[in-house]
């Protein structure tokens, strides 16, 4: 019998979870075969780091492509070495753009007027598309709409994460 | 307002109407955690962007402590006992 038979799940959210921990499980699975077991405080500082990682890469892979947010967590997980390596670097290579061509299209259009915003003061904006991943270049309706889809998304990692601390703290 | 009378003639791709905003805002004020026990009326856009700002900021920092714990205890957990919870999970 396998373990997607034996739990039911009453609700979504506990569906959700039972989806983001079995990833979360996994990925952590493929990290903890690579890495070698030391005791060195650098080291230590690392596997907090990678562990981290795997949380962000799970959250996203769940999900899929189909959000900004998680196309552009996956994109930034994979090309992390090829970022640090231009961070030294003066001019930096905006590849959130290219991702968004369709919502770079719909800003073109002539027709388009935003007389409704949301944020009616301006800076609660820029600071909202820091914290989102991706949300760099979406129209103001969108940037709620995928702040919210991140939210419901971050806070059930968060879960997942404490009751796998949890449960591994009792053992 | 004339403005907004016009701008519902417009084309569907670009309409933005002050219901959805609306629906937005309160969707999100549903899913903090602070602002839905106490009166869940009458709050304002902004406050509601001011508390999501703040609680994704707690969600990031949690999940740092979290990745920190969890990488402790993995390494002092004994191999088969993670081994067992790993193939209990992968069936």
């Amino acid at each position: 019998m396998s373990a997607s038979q034996q739990l039911t799940p009453t609700n979504p959210n506990s569906a959700l979870k039972i989806r983001l921990a079995y990833r979360f499980l996994l990925t952590l699975n493929t990290l903890n075969a690579k890495k070698p077991p030391n005791f060195d405080h650098t080291q230590i500082h690392r596997r907090s780091h990678r562990v981290k990682i795997a949380a962000y890469a799970s959250m996203a892979s769940v999900v899929g492509p189909k959000r900004a947010w998680s196309r552009a967590i996956l994109w930034k997980i994979r090309n992390r070495g090829m970022l640090a390596r231009n961070k030294k670097r003066i001019h930096r290579i905006s590849t959130p753009i290219r991702l968004h061509r369709h919502h770079a299209r719909r800003r073109r259009n002539p027709n388009r007027v935003v007389h409704v915003d949301p944020f009616v003061n301006s800076g609660l904006e820029v600071k909202l598309r820091k914290l989102v991943p991706g949300a760099e270049t979406i129209d103001p309706c969108g940037l709620l709409d995928e702040t919210a889809d991140y939210i419901k998304y971050l806070a059930t990692q968060v879960e997942v994460m404490r009751n796998l601390v949890d449960l591994y703290s009792t053992i | 307002m004339s403005s907004r009378r016009s701008r519902s003639r417009q084309s569907a791709a670009s309409m933005i109407t002050d219901d959805q905003i609306n629906d937005l805002v309160s969707k999100l004020h549903q899913l903090l955690p602070e602002i839905r026990n106490r009166c869940s009326d009458k709050v304002s856009a902004t406050r509601v962007l001011q508390e999501t700002c703040s609680y994704i900021r707690s969600l990031h920092r949690e999940v740092d402590d979290l990745s920190e714990r969890l990488s402790e205890l993995l390494d002092n957990t004994d191999s088969t006992q993670a081994s067992i919870i790993r193939s209990l999970l992968m069936q």
